[in-house]
This record gives structure tokens, sequence and C-alpha cells, in this order.
């Protein structure tokens, strides 16, 4: 009777994704050469003394953990602000949830046009304020690109997180926090015991959900910088994508990939440990 | 109950969609285009050979940064979906050496013709033959574009200055302009130069006619590469002077930033393509109508060469249409046709056209975008061409960005690029 | 659900320095607030004005936020000119069509995670497999699964895409539902059985209406993802016959200028839909996600 139930799903998915893991696996393996298709770990190697591969990867941490940080503390800080009673509630929170909506080609190009350092609303406005805007070329500029372009992904994913967070706040019950008000705990106190905790299931989604998007992030950087200026917002999404399209080395671009997974694999773990609250998921 | 008609409806819905195409009672081709005014003149032509032929020409439009993967994956898949494909001529040595076109002169001599006639701009048909200039024919190129010079012609007269010949001029004018000049918007100054930098196609485009001026090759006559040659260096050193005259973040720009700085009066010369000339004189997008002025690249060691940049149009090997693709390609870029598009904006490939009196009256750049596709070189024809411009353009960003000082730059690109042809053998 | 109501309450009680307290607190919520309302729709608006300003105006310095005059030309070219009416379209059906389908087999599969004790703890291992699946960048399973589609003829077609995006949703539909399912106590569900329904018959009866909210929350989820997707209908399609619109508005991207107004028009209409949707149904999204799968 089970099987019944989720056999369509698992066909789906096996099917989608069985082939494509299998073509990965084999095409890792093997190197064309003008003599035929040759077997061996080459691929594999050649990524230790790729230095593209590795700053692309740093790139990617760099990112993912800045951005994650930021979203998070910004979505929790919402979520807090939004979980009374005040007015316009509806209003401030359909608002916020307006930038995941769109489309990242949108944002991309959005915030490209946002950001030229010459025509651009940003500086444009920022001028109208008396700041001088030479130096701030944001997307052209190799220390403000990654900025920049966290700085998008920011805006687009928090509105995520807060939602998440908001409904993780607004499951939990009144009684922890009459328990605590009885004991005397102030507000400190009673977030940092009450609160949080009660929170965990939501974080861990949250993070984990995050997380594997943000280390596969991909569309709007594509559209924003493409790598640029000089590889300086190159994720390793980008380079998997000019190595499997624009070179068409597939192995190799298979081969980046595997260890993107074994990576977002290990994390996931190390949360699903720390988070967990109960030992089922 | 409601279930079951959702899943029903979406069971319909799943299944028409499935439903394959009816064979069309009319013939139909389907083109492969880049969206941009380079592509456009192509999907007038289409509609227009349509109309004339009733032979529907389905047009699947992409940008010029997926084209080249679309085309590539679908062509090495064989799928047949494309008929016609406009390839970048730099692409072209890929294409034509992984063997994913059809020879065009079997198609050719059925129709009573040994070849692209002769009245064909000459470096323009060099592109389409596989190995260069001398191999078989697998394209027909449409699009003539050859780098040309563009510079205000007010701001020099203001100033004194003569049309730019060498690159020094070129600095110096761009100096004097970027020092002096206050007209540009808000009171703010006009750039003396303006260029694209962003890593790849950009940077490498605007780089290479400096480049060779200097008198650098990418190859060596051993065929290894060389860019890290003194003449190389000094020309990286003077694209950065250069850029001290250009917008700030001119590192990051494509062609969308120049051409914007250039519509909005804010910069004052630059290398551009001449598809692009018919914007300037827009009002509904340029704010330097009548101010710019085209002329043949400046030379330094070397006399200056321009580069060109055709676009070209092949038949895929797949393509279940040739027959009547060819018949396209070959209406397409005849005389007329060819007029036709021309008046709409295209630079075509034909000499006669560039010496048509009434497209030189619309057109008064036509004789310099001649002289310049004649004497153009195009860019290496070697089918790893996508990675080397991608890693040579990379360094070149990072060495106009300041991450990295020319001479470091440029060595490390070599690097780069030998380790690409050491993997492709 | 009102803590802070709580801990307010609690201030009152010391007397008239905690109303005064509890004004500031209130009203630096709205000081708060506002700043995020801004940052978070001012890209939009601006994204708006966009479309409506003539190209001369796009790029003017300084950038007119307000005062200009508005002009619907790209909205004609785009839809009138252009194919977006026909991407809108493909669009459309992708989304519901894939949404309906990893609504229906997600949750299915879910329940019975949820609910059956399954030999050799295949519910963990299942879950986790399933949501693993979600984490292999995407690029590199284009290019197979370009290849799958091309030898079974659907290349270009909406349904590769309906496929697809089925699959992508389906991880993000079990785990959600699986919590909501995993929060309901059974004692209806086992009331309806001994009744006599079949299992099938109690989950739609019983178990679906009780778990709505989430199933909207999840539902939003999907279209939103769905309808937003860029590299696989990229890949996948060919021509305008089955292009969605995130690629339509990418193809705006061309050399020499980019068509912001075309593209800004494409995009405002493009998130119409979605707007409309989520933001009638958002009040559905907290209380659904609130309702299980974030208590794990």
């Amino acid at each position: 009777m089970p099987a019944l139930f989720i056999a369509p799903a698992l066909a789906v998915l096996l099917s989608l994704s069985i082939y494509p893991l299998i073509y990965s696996v084999t095409i890792s393996l093997q190197k064309e050469t003008p003599g035929g298709v040759v077997w061996g770990i080459g691929n594999f190697a050649r990524l230790v003394s790729d230095s593209f591969f590795l700053t692309a990867m740093a790139h990617t941490f760099v990112y993912a953990v800045a951005a994650l940080t930021c979203e998070f503390l910004l979505g929790l800080g919402l979520a807090l602000l939004l979980n009374s009673q005040i007015r316009g509630r509806g209003i401030f929170r359909a608002s916020l949830l307006v930038p995941m909506m769109l489309p990242a080609v949108v944002v991309g190009v959005v915030w490209r046009l946002m950001l030229n350092p010459n025509f651009g609303a940003i500086n444009g406005t920022l001028k109208q304020f008396g700041l001088n805007t030479e130096s701030l070329t944001w997307t052209a500029s190799p220390k403000l690109a990654m900025v920049s372009v966290i700085a998008v992904d920011v805006w687009q994913w928090t509105p995520f997180v807060f939602l998440v967070l908001l409904a993780g706040l607004q499951a939990i019950p009144q009684e922890p926090y009459e328990a605590a008000l009885i004991d005397g705990s102030s507000r400190w106190q009673t977030f940092r015991h009450v609160t949080l905790p009660l929170l965990k299931p939501s974080i861990l989604i949250v993070l984990l959900l995050r997380t594997m998007d943000l280390l596969r992030v991909f569309d709007q950087i594509f559209i924003l910088t493409e790598g640029g200026p000089g590889f300086a917002t190159e994720t390793i999404s980008l380079y998997i994508y000019r190595t499997a399209f624009r070179f068409f080395d597939f192995g190799y671009a298979a081969a980046m990939s595997f260890v993107l997974l074994a990576l977002t694999n290990v994390i996931s773990a190390i949360y699903i440990k720390f988070l967990q609250a109960k030992e089922e998921i | 109950m409601r279930l079951t008609i959702s899943l029903a409806l979406v069971l319909l819905v799943g299944l028409s969609s499935c439903a394959p195409n009816p064979q069309p009672l009319k013939k139909q081709l389907t083109l492969a285009v880049v969206s941009g005014v380079e592509g456009d003149a192509l999907q007038q032509a289409a509609r227009d050979y349509e109309a004339q032929k009733g032979v529907h020409i389905e047009i699947a439009t992409f940008p010029y940064t997926n084209l080249f993967e679309k085309e590539l994956i679908d062509l090495k898949a064989r799928t047949g979906a494309y008929d016609l494909i406009m390839l970048d001529d730099p692409w072209f040595p890929r294409f034509a050496n992984e063997q994913l076109l059809t020879e065009l002169t079997p198609l050719l001599e059925k129709r009573g013709q040994s070849g692209p006639d002769s009245d064909f701009v000459d470096t323009s048909v060099a592109l389409c033959r596989h190995p260069y200039q001398s191999g078989p024919l697998y394209a027909l190129p449409y699009v003539g574009n050859s780098q040309l010079f563009f510079y205000r012609k007010d701001l020099f007269e203001k100033y004194s200055l003569k049309a730019p010949e060498t690159w020094n001029d070129v600095l110096a004018a761009a100096k004097t302009i970027h020092e002096q000049e206050t007209t540009g918007a808000n009171g703010d100054r006009i750039h003396g130069y303006v260029m694209r930098a962003a890593q790849g196609n950009a940077a490498v485009a605007d780089f290479m006619p400096i480049f060779w001026a200097f008198g650098g090759e990418m190859f060596g006559p051993d065929g290894k590469p060389a860019v890290n040659s003194p003449e190389g260096i000094a020309a990286l050193e003077f694209m950065i002077e250069l850029g001290k005259y250009s917008p700030a973040g001119y590192a990051s720009f494509n062609a969308d930033e120049v051409g914007a700085h250039l519509l909005q009066g804010t910069a004052a010369m630059s290398i551009n393509w001449p598809a692009w000339i018919s914007s300037f004189n827009d009002p509904a997008k340029s704010k330097v109508i009548g101010k710019m002025e085209f002329t043949t690249l400046p030379g330094a060691q070397k006399p200056g060469q321009a580069e060109i940049g055709n676009w070209l149009i092949a038949i895929p090997r797949d393509s279940q249409n040739a027959e009547d693709a060819i018949d396209f390609l070959l209406w397409a870029t005849s005389a007329e046709q060819m007029k036709r598009s021309a008046q709409r904006g295209n630079p075509p490939t034909r000499k006669s056209l560039f010496r048509d009196a009434e497209l030189v009256a619309k057109n008064p750049a036509y004789p310099a975008q001649l002289r310049s596709l004649e004497s153009s070189r195009p860019r290496p024809r070697t089918p790893y061409w996508t990675e080397i411009e991608n890693a040579f353009g990379i360094f070149l960003s990072k060495a106009n960005s300041g991450t990295l000082s020319p001479a470091e730059a440029m060595n490390q690109a070599n690097a780069e690029i030998e380790k690409i042809l050491q993997r492709a053998k | 659900m009102n803590h802070k109501g709580t801990k307010n309450t609690k201030s009152n009680k010391r007397g008239s320095l905690s109303v005064l307290r509890v004004f500031v607190v209130r009203n630096l919520r709205y000081v708060l607030l506002f700043p995020a309302l801004v940052f978070a729709l001012a890209p939009v608006y601006w994204m708006l004005t966009i479309s409506l300003k003539t190209e001369v105006d796009q790029f003017a310095t300084p950038p007119p936020w307000f005062g200009f005059t508005p002009t619907l030309a790209h909205y004609y070219d785009a839809f009138v000119t252009r194919s977006f009416g026909e991407y809108l379209l493909n669009s459309a059906i992708v989304a519901v069509a894939s949404t309906a389908c990893a609504l229906v087999i997600g949750t299915l599969a879910a329940y019975a995670l949820a609910r059956f004790q399954l030999p050799w703890s295949l519910n963990r291992r299942l879950s986790l497999w399933i949501l693993s699946t979600r984490m292999f960048p995407a690029i590199v399973t284009a290019v197979p699964l370009f290849l799958m589609m091309r030898d079974f003829r659907l290349l270009n077609t909406l349904a590769s895409l309906i496929i697809v995006y089925t699959a992508f949703n389906l991880p993000f539909v079990v785990w959600m539902m699986r919590g909501f399912f995993a929060e309901l106590p059974r004692d209806l569900e086992e009331a309806a059985l001994v009744d006599g329904d079949s299992r099938l018959g109690a989950l739609v009866r019983v178990v679906l209406p009780l778990v709505a909210p989430g199933l909207a929350a999840t539902a939003v989820f999907c279209l939103i993802v769905s309808w937003n997707e860029f590299l696989f209908a990229l890949v996948l399609t060919q021509t305008d016959a089955a292009m969605t619109l995130p690629v339509g508005i990418a193809g705006r991207v061309t050399q020499f200028e980019i068509k912001w107004g075309v593209m800004s028009a494409a995009a405002t209409v493009a998130i119409v839909p979605i707007l409309v949707f989520a933001l009638a149904l958002q009040k559905y999204l907290v209380r659904g996600l609130s309702m299980g799968a974030v208590k794990g």
C-alpha cells in the first residue's frame, strides 16, 4: 500500500536524476583524445592545480557565508518586528515578500541598471545627496563587485527567510512565554532561552535551503556581472557553466559538480546534526 | 471529485503540449539569430522572403552570450532544430572544425554557381572558409562589420584637433577633452575615451586593434602563444593609460555601456561596430545627432588595422531543409536584398553596395567602412578561440581594474593560453 | 500568537513610564520597518518606471523617479510586435501544470512517509534522498536532460519543461507536506478508516482539508519556482513556440543596447500574476508554513 503512494514520486525523481547522475559520473571519468575516449581520474586531478576552480570555490563560500548571515539576521529581525499586532501588518508583510517573487533574470537586469555607475538610479540618487560617486563603480569595481552581488541576493531572498521564521515564530505557543514571565526573565533571556530553541526547526530549514541555493547560485550573478570584473565575482556555478557550455568540456564540469555536491552534503549534515530537535527528520 | 477533475485537467494540458507538431503544409525554415541590430536586419529580410515566396520562417532570437551555447549544443546533439544559424565569425572555426556545418559549394553548384560571386568583399568571404581563406565554403557573410573609430567631430573642432591617425593622437586628444570639456550631463566632464573591458569577448575585441598596432601577435611564428612579448605588454600599458580618460568602471563595460556613454554624449571617442551607427541619429536614443564622425582605426608602430567582426549565416549539417535553406541564403545575400537590408542600417558584405550612390548618401561612413573591411584582419582562427578569448579576457580585465600589473597579466595570460592548447592535444 | 503583546502588558503594569516606553517601542517598529519596505519595493517601482519611460529618459541624470512623461510604446512593442503574449501563456501553462503534478505526486509520497512505518528506516533515508536531489548544481544535469528530451522527441515542447519542473518541485513538496502530516493527530483518519474508507479516501476527504493552508503555501512556492526558472527553459526550448517569460526577457539583452524598456515592460507583466496570486494567499503562506513543516 505505501509503495503505491510513494511510487510515482520515486519514479519521477529516479528517471530524472538517475540518468543525469550516471551520465555525469561516466563523463567525469572520461577524457576525449584524438585516439578515442580514455578513462581516468584526469578531470579530478586537474581540479587541484586549477587556480580558477579554487578561486571560484573561495568566492562561492565568501558569497554564501556573507549572504546567509545578512539574510538570516535581517530576516529574523523583520520576523520579530512583524510578529505582533501592529497596524498595516498585512501590507508590510505583503510588500516585504515581493522581491523573492521576481525571476532572477529580472532581478539581475533591474539591479544592473540601478547599479550602473553613470546612469543608474543608485549613484544618481546618491549624487543628489551630494556624495561623490566617482569611485563607487559597484559591479565594475573589483572591491565592490562582490558586495554588490551579495547585496542583490540579500535583497531578493531575505523575504524568504523572513517568511519562514515568521511562520516559525507564530507557531510557538503562549505557554513557554507565560512561564518565562512568571520566572521573571528579561526580554533578552526570554529570547535566548525560549524563542530561539523553539525556533530551531525553522532555522534549520532556512539554513539548509538557503545554503543549498547559495552554493549553486547562478542566474543573477550571470546577468549582473558574468563573473567579472576580472573573475572577481565568479562563483563555482558560473565556472561550471562556462566550462560546460562555452568550452563544451562536460567531463571537467561534471567533476567540479561532484566536488560541490560532496561539500553541500557535508555542510547539510553538519546543520542537521547541530540543529535537529528530534532524531527523525 | 474535484481532485479527479483537476487531475484530468492537468493530464489534458500535459498531453496537449506533448502532441507532436502536425506537419506544416507550407514549407518551413527555422532560423536562429542574435538579438539586437545585427539580427534585426536578417529578421526583416526573413519576413520579406516569407511575403514573397510563401515559405514560413520561424525565428528564434537569443542574446549574444547565449546564442553560441544554444547553437553549439543543438548542433552537436544533432537535433536538426535549426535550418540556418547566425555565427559571429570567431565562432566559425569551432563549428567548421567539428563538422557541424553543411558545405555550401555543392549546393551552389546545383544552382549553377561555382562559388560566391566576386562582388562579396574578399576578407568577408575568407572568414567563411575552413581553413581560413583556402578551404571549402561553409557559410556566407551577411553583416559586414569591421571596426571603426568613432569620435566627436564637434569637440575636435573646438579644440583644433585633427582626426586621429595614431594611437598617440588619440591619447593626446583624450587628455585634452577630458581635462577641459565640461559640457557633459550636469556640468560633468566629458570623458576623452570609452572602451569595453569586461572579461571575455568585450575586452578582447577592443584590445586586439591596439595590440596589433603596437606590433603584438597572439601566436609567434612557431605557433606558440606570445602575448607577453614586449610589444604586447606595451599595448596593454597603453590601454590602461587610455583607461585613465575613460569613465570609471570601464573595466566591466560591455557594448551597452559604451553605447550609452556615446549616445548620451558623455564620452568623446571609442572603437565601435558600424552596425550600431544608426542609433546615433535616432532622436529617441541619441543626444549627439550629427556630431559623431567615423574613421579607420589609428595605427602605432604598425598601420592601423581594424578587427573584422562579420556575422555569417551557415546551414547546420543536420538540417532537414538544406535545399530550401540555401535558397533563402542566396536570396538574402543577393545584391538587391542586401541593399534593402543596408537601407535598414545593416552593413553589407558586397563591394558594389559600399559604392552605391544612394547608400553612400545615407551613410557617409561607407567609404571608411569599406576601407576598414578590406584592410581588416580577423581574430586568430583557432577552434579553441572561446577558451582563449575567455582566459585572455579575464587577464585583460584584471589588468584594467588594477588587480594585476600589465606584465603579470600578460605573463599569466600567456601561460593560460598555453595550457589550453596543451589540453587540446 | 502574540508573545510580544504579553511582554508589553507586563511593562504596562509598571506605570506611566512604561506607557511612554510602549509608545516609543511601537513606533520604533515602524521606523525600522519603513526603510525595509522602501528598500524592498524601490527597485520594483524603478523597473515599472523604466517600462514607461522613453529611452532618453531612462539614462537621464539625475534619474527621474517621478517627473517624466510616460509612454506605452514598450508595452506595445513587447506584446504586439514581439511574442511576449506567447511567452506569458507558455509560462502559465508550465507553471500551473508542473505545480499541480508536483502537489499530487508529492503529497501522496509525503503522506506515505509520514504515516506508514517502512522497513530499514526507509522513512528517513527516502526523505533525505529526496531532499538531496535538490543539491546537485542544475547546470550539469542540464545537458543529460537535454539529451534525454531529444531522444524522447520532447525538445522544444512545454511537456519537457513540465516534467523537469515537477521533478524540481517534488523534493520541496514532499518535505513540506510530510511535516504537516506528521503534526496532524491520527484520530480523524483512524475514525474514517474504521468507517470503511480507503486510505486514499481518508487522505482526500479528511486530511487534506486540514492541511489546506499548508498545501496553499507549498503551491505558491512551487508556482514561483516554476514561473521564474531560467536555465532549463533556455536549454530545452528552441523557438518561440515553447519559450517562457524568463528566456524571453533575457533575450532583450542585445549587444549594443539592452532594450530596457521592452524588458521592463515584459518583466512588469511577468510578475503581475505571481504577485496577485501570492499576495492573495499570503496569509495562508504564513499560517501554512507555521502549521507543521517549520516544526520539523
